[in-house]
């Protein structure tokens, strides 16, 4: 066990699939990267829309609901019926990143070690080398993710949640930024494993790509006829950008009110009779985070009770069950949600009446 | 556990209660002793009001020492910190001790302590107080009774005011309290409240607010809003407008000023006929526009008829009434017997036919001098002094009635032979009442002293009476503040020189008796008017009709002749007529034309040219000369303020809401300005018919608002769009924007559209920095631009009926209802929560709780319990 740990430890040695990106990362790893300023994350984050939605046709609110997942640093759930582009989208968004990218094919014979990585014999050098799996990218796409067996889709599990891979004991930091866009098709259940409801909930948002209208489609008829267009796409940030614009979200300055919202949200959905399991802390943390990254996208640098409507379905609906005489009337979580949504009192603080939070925020600031 | 939920409330609620404590706690200084000051400025002048009311200044002073000792206890006991309770009880405490003092000395312990003697006592005054209350019109004297009232209501007053100014926090509602003293006189009194009764009352209620707001003993007050420099010169300022407004504005507007409120005596709800005192209501019914009480009679007598219902011959006392004299009535069932000789031989019979109809009283109207009363249900009584005839235990009510009456026939000449001493009758009728005024005296003796006999002293009185110094006014007496009767007011009267019949016949009266003729004044009904129906009378054919009415009232004198009896004379210009005895033998024409009998009964043949033409100028005359004058302004004034009370009652709403507006985008606080301008355009999204819902961001309404209720973004009402987003977007940053403004900022400078942004933000320019200078203006723009687009009844009600005042109302007057439903469902929450089968499923669904914090899908189904305490409880 010794030498493998010797090993491991000199884990950012590389092999030779990773060197380049390795050196990138280390930069990064190094110091806390410093938050992008206005001007500049405004500009990329256009840069990025507007690269992606060069491929993707009529999709700019999923492209955008990308974004603000990759910005939240939380990853990402395309779940639809084949053929609307998932997988497009989601490579065509690594694509506008100068970054590694990793596509993960689930299958049913994928082993836990293809996508974690696994510790081999080096016969010359005697000793056992860490050879990193697929997860090892800043992006890693996980294709029909339902398809891998409950063990392999509970490896990526970790790496999620704690951008780490821990094989043999020894841990291996994941590079930064790191996102997992994760396709699933609902359709076609037969052989499949669907996501248990503990690692649907390490997804920050699941969105459907839906079809496109039908202008959208006949562009994408005329302009895909003959080359991918993936082709021309070429990466317009880098990675270190990214993890400025990453620093900058995090920067959002959210009210107290805004916090009530939030919380009065999860509240509603747990006391919702229509809701067998209401929304779980760790999704309002994560609605938060979504909401500060689409509030940044909007050139904000607060957040709005808006931003947390805008997506509280994407990030809430796959984590919230329906009861069952609820899913037999016909609700469906998102309809759910948003009835509750358009019930939920947006806290109004009549001027000169400050509810506690906004009083006591005000006196701070006094 | 399960009243955990309720305990912060009740914390709360102490804690709230906390800054709201007595001042006393940190200190009091000079603080109780300036309000209790101001307080008692304030009540004392509005206790200067009440002259008028009460008769003379001699109350004043009990009054006002009642109130300076109550509101001096009331800051003793606050300087020496005591509880606001106990300030209060203290308050009540002194107040018995003073008025003790002041009313019951003599049965009380100590001067101060009442004992059980002290009942009795309280007693009488009160049963004083309330007669003096329902039989006397304003200015009433100031018996004890009424004067222990005052000071009492004064003192509560005190108490009432202290109470809401201090303990309470509410200064500012302390003024209702003054204007319920206000509110008396204003109603009563000819020249209402007047001025220095009103400064005195304004000044201290400006030093009560001015004292609340400088010591301010409530830390609401003092954290709220810190006091700015230029405070002080502004509330000067705001109250010398007011106050000089308040002056001012009558003058501006009629009807405040020339006594027509002063005729809310006729609010009085013993209203005209009920007959207590027909002395003071006589006015009242001489007033009322449309005659009430209608009495029909036919009588065979060719003169015209006075109906006669009672007589007041008691001229001493503050206020004059008729004396029942219940010992001596005689039950009514046998002939009438006058009591004293008539030594004429020539009586005239008359018989009478008369129905109340309406007019409800005790008291019978008969003509003089009845001998036989038939006809009439209940039971009756008859006075021997005065042959007024009472019910006992029924009224004048649907009675109709049979009279006989007799009169001797009378003449100058018989009048005048009649010198005779007078002899027979009780001495009551002839007693100089004490403390008769000087003028009363003097202008009696002017008047009549030289004449020699009795007959000749009265024609002269009564000639001086009809002189033209005179003249006849129902209102006059009630502007000059002597409405009523009494000596002091004939004093008055005989100043002012004018009043109506009951002025005229009491001065008659009096001045006969000073005179040494004995005298009375008789109340009824002058001579009515020919309806032109004939009534069949059995032995008598048929008879003319007349009727009389409340606008017939009226008061004579009569006069004692020896040998003749009780003889009416009529010294009041205008109404009823004059008896030929009566007329001026200076008048030869007249007294040549009557021929030489002279008598209350004219020959047939003068009969008809006097009767028609006496009632015919007499009906006018006081129906449409005198009471026109006074009268007739009257409606006019009444409809002005009625119209300008209507016009203020409709227009409030738009006053209200102009000035929430003038308010908002004028704010004390600038920081306040923009959430304030946010409210207003809710408000003004909600005038023109959409509201805001509670679910709805301030983005998302500002959305809506400018989809549905302004034109094309690119078009006119570009400017509105975008005062709406620039508003939209200030009040995003003020709400959740980081405190302060400073600091990052995510593209916050600079106004942009992010590809696909978030609904709302659509068109048109958007500062996230906007100038808030120019919020005025741009409400302005946007609410041009919504009446710009909004159909002419909606423009209508947004600026008279505005929603949102009009909603607001309504969540007022709803909540107590709201209020009461909850508590009542809270009751009902807690009784189930006290119910047997409830601590089981509660024990449930606390582990539940517990359980779901660590594994959400374990805890089981959630129960759509909302507010279930004792999930919470165990939850925490």
């Amino acid at each position: 066990m010794e030498p493998h740990r010797r090993i491991a430890d000199n884990g950012s040695a590389p092999n030779l699939n990773l060197a380049g990106v390795a050196d990138s990362v280390s930069q990064l790893n190094g110091h806390r990267p410093a938050a992008m300023d206005s001007d500049a994350f405004h500009a990329a984050a256009q840069r990025i829309l507007t690269t992606v939605n060069t491929v993707i046709d009529g999709k700019s609110d999923a492209a955008k609901l990308a974004l603000t997942v990759l910005l939240a640093q939380g990853h990402l759930l395309v779940e639809d019926v084949p053929g609307v582009g998932k997988t497009l989208l989601a490579k065509t968004l690594a694509r506008t990143i100068d970054c590694t990218v990793n596509r993960i094919q689930f299958t049913p014979d994928l082993l836990p070690s293809d996508v974690t990585g696994v510790s081999i014999y080096n016969q010359a050098s005697r000793l056992f080398e860490f050879r990193p799996g697929a997860v090892f990218a800043n992006i890693v796409i996980g294709d029909e993710i339902n398809r891998a067996s409950a063990k392999t889709q509970s490896a990526l599990l970790e790496c999620m949640e704690e951008h780490q891979v821990t094989v043999d004991g020894t841990s291996y930091k994941l590079d930064e930024p790191f996102m997992v866009v994760a396709t699933q098709n609902p359709i076609e259940m037969e052989g499949t494993y669907p996501l248990p409801e503990a690692q649907r909930d390490r997804f920050m948002a699941r969105i459907s790509m839906g079809y496109p209208d039908k202008d959208a489609e006949i562009e994408m008829l005329e302009t895909h006829q003959a080359v991918s267009p993936l082709a021309n796409v070429s990466p317009v940030v880098t990675a270190a950008d990214v993890a400025g614009m990453i620093a900058t979200v995090q920067q959002v300055y959210v009210s107290g009110p805004v916090k009530e919202y939030t919380v009065s949200l999860g509240r509603a959905t747990r006391e919702s009779p229509l809701l067998r399991l209401g929304a779980s802390p760790r999704s309002l943390l994560q609605l938060l985070r979504a909401a500060k990254a689409t509030a940044a996208l909007d050139g904000r640098d607060f957040v709005l009770p808006d931003d947390v409507g805008d997506v509280a379905e994407a990030v809430l609906a796959h984590r919230i069950i329906l009861d069952r005489k609820a899913a037999g009337a016909g609700e469906t979580p998102h309809s759910v949600l948003h009835g509750i949504l358009s019930r939920l009192p947006v806290p109004q603080a009549a001027p000169g009446h400050p509810t506690p939070a906004a009083a006591a925020a005000g006196s701070r600031n006094r | 556990m399960t009243i955990a939920p309720a305990r912060p409330t009740n914390a709360g609620h102490q804690a709230l209660g906390g800054p709201g404590m007595p001042a006393g706690r940190t200190g009091p200084g000079a603080y109780p002793w300036a309000i209790a000051a101001a307080i008692s400025l304030a009540v004392c002048g509005a206790a200067l009001s009440l002259n008028g009311v009460l008769r003379g200044w001699n109350w004043y002073w009990a009054a006002m020492t009642t109130v300076l000792v109550v509101g001096f206890t009331l800051a003793a006991l606050r300087s020496v910190r005591a509880q606001p309770l106990l300030v209060t009880a203290g308050g009540f405490v002194a107040l018995v001790g003073v008025l003790t003092l002041t009313f019951f000395r003599s049965s009380s312990f100590l001067w101060v302590v009442p004992t059980g003697a002290t009942l009795p006592d309280l007693d009488r005054l009160i049963q004083r107080a309330s007669e003096t209350v329902l039989a006397e019109t304003a200015p009433v004297a100031p018996n004890t009774g009424i004067v222990m009232v005052v000071c009492a209501v004064l003192g509560l007053a005190v108490i009432l005011v202290d109470a809401l100014a201090v303990p309470l926090g509410m200064p500012a509602a302390s003024g209702t309290g003054l204007l319920a003293l206000l509110v008396v006189p204003a109603m009563i009194k000819p020249q209402s409240v007047g001025v220095w009764s009103f400064v005195g009352t304004a000044a201290g209620y400006l030093l009560i607010l001015a004292c609340s707001q400088w010591f301010a003993p409530d830390g609401r007050l003092q954290g709220g809003s810190a006091r700015s420099p230029g405070l002080m010169r502004r509330a000067v300022l705001t109250g010398a407008v007011a106050l000089a407004a308040t002056l001012v504005l009558p003058l501006a507007i009629p009807g405040f000023d020339s006594g027509t409120f002063p005729q809310g005596s006729r609010l009085n709800p013993w209203g005209a006929s009920t007959g207590l005192n027909p002395m003071i209501t006589l006015g009242n019914s001489l007033r009322t526009p449309d005659g009430s009480g209608r009495i029909t009679y036919a009588t065979n007598s060719p003169a015209p008829l006075y109906l006669r219902s009672v007589t007041v011959d008691n001229f001493d006392g503050d206020s004059w009434g008729p004396d029942d004299r219940p010992g001596s009535r005689v039950p009514l069932d046998g002939r009438i017997d006058p009591g004293y000789p008539v030594l004429t031989d020539e009586q005239v019979r008359l018989v009478t036919a008369i129905d109340a109809g309406s007019f409800t009283s005790p008291y019978l109207p008969v003509p003089y001098a009845p001998e036989t009363v038939n006809g009439l249900g209940g039971q009756w009584t008859w006075d021997p002094a005065t042959l007024s005839i009472k019910g006992t235990d029924t009224t004048t009510r649907r009675q109709e009635y049979l009279v006989t009456s007799a009169v001797p026939k009378l003449s100058a000449a018989l009048l005048a032979q009649s010198s005779g001493p007078v002899r027979g009758i009780p001495d009551l009728f002839t007693r100089i009442p004490g403390n008769v005024p000087d003028i009363v005296r003097s202008t009696a003796q002017t008047v009549a002293g030289g004449a020699g006999t009795p007959y000749q002293k009265a024609l002269a009185i009564q000639k001086y009476l009809r002189s033209s110094e005179f003249t006849y006014s129902l209102q006059s007496p009630v502007q000059g503040g002597y409405d009523g009767n009494g000596l002091s007011v004939l004093a008055d009267f005989l100043q002012q020189k004018s009043g109506y019949c009951i002025h005229y016949a009491s001065a008659m009266a009096v001045m006969a008796r000073l005179e040494g003729i004995p005298s009375r004044i008789a109340v009824g009904y002058a001579p009515g008017r020919l309806t032109g129906a004939t009534v069949t009378v059995a032995g008598q054919g048929t008879l003319p009709e007349y009727e009389a009415d409340a606008r017939d009232a009226h008061a004579w004198p009569e006069l004692y002749f020896q040998g003749l009896g009780w003889v009416p004379f009529e010294p009041t210009p205008s109404r009823g007529v004059v008896p030929d005895y009566a007329t001026e033998t200076s008048a030869p024409s007249v007294a040549e034309s009557l021929g030489n009998n002279d008598g209350l009964i004219p020959d047939t043949a003068p009969v008809p040219s006097t009767t028609p033409s006496a009632t015919a100028q007499a009906v006018p005359g006081s129906g449409g000369g005198s009471a026109g004058d006074g009268a007739q302004p009257m409606p006019w004034l009444l409809g002005t303020a009625g119209a300008l009370g209507l016009a203020l009652l409709a227009a409030a709403p738009h006053l209200v809401r102009a000035g929430t507006r003038s308010r908002r985008l004028h704010p004390k606080r600038p920081d306040l300005a923009v959430p304030l301008a946010w409210s207003e355009l809710r408000d003004l999204g909600t005038d023109y018919g959409l509201p805001p819902g509670d679910s709805e961001t301030p983005r998302a309404y500002a959305a809506r608002f400018r989809s549905a209720l302004l034109g094309e973004p690119d078009g006119m009402d570009q400017d509105a769009h975008g005062a709406v987003a620039s508003l939209t977007s200030a009040f995003e940053h003020h709400r959740y924007g980081r405190p302060g403004g400073g600091g990052f900022r995510v593209g916050g400078l600079h106004p942009r559209q992010v590809h696909g942004s978030a609904p709302g933000q659509g068109s048109g320019p958007v500062h996230a920095d906007p100038a808030v200078q120019d919020i005025p203006a741009g409400i302005a723009t946007v609410e041009a631009s919504l009446r710009a687009n909004a159909p002419l009844a909606r423009r209508w009600a947004a600026s008279w009926l505005p929603p949102s005042v009009t909603r607001r109302l309504g969540l007022l007057i709803g909540a107590p209802f709201r209020a009461a439903g909850r508590a009542i469902r809270q009751k009902g929450r807690a009784g189930a929560r006290f119910g047997p089968r409830r601590p089981t499923s509660e024990g449930r669904a606390t582990a539940g709780a517990s359980r779901a914090s660590v594994q959400p899908a374990a805890g089981g189904p959630f129960t759509p319990a909302p507010d279930d305490g004792g999930g919470r409880a165990g939850g925490r």
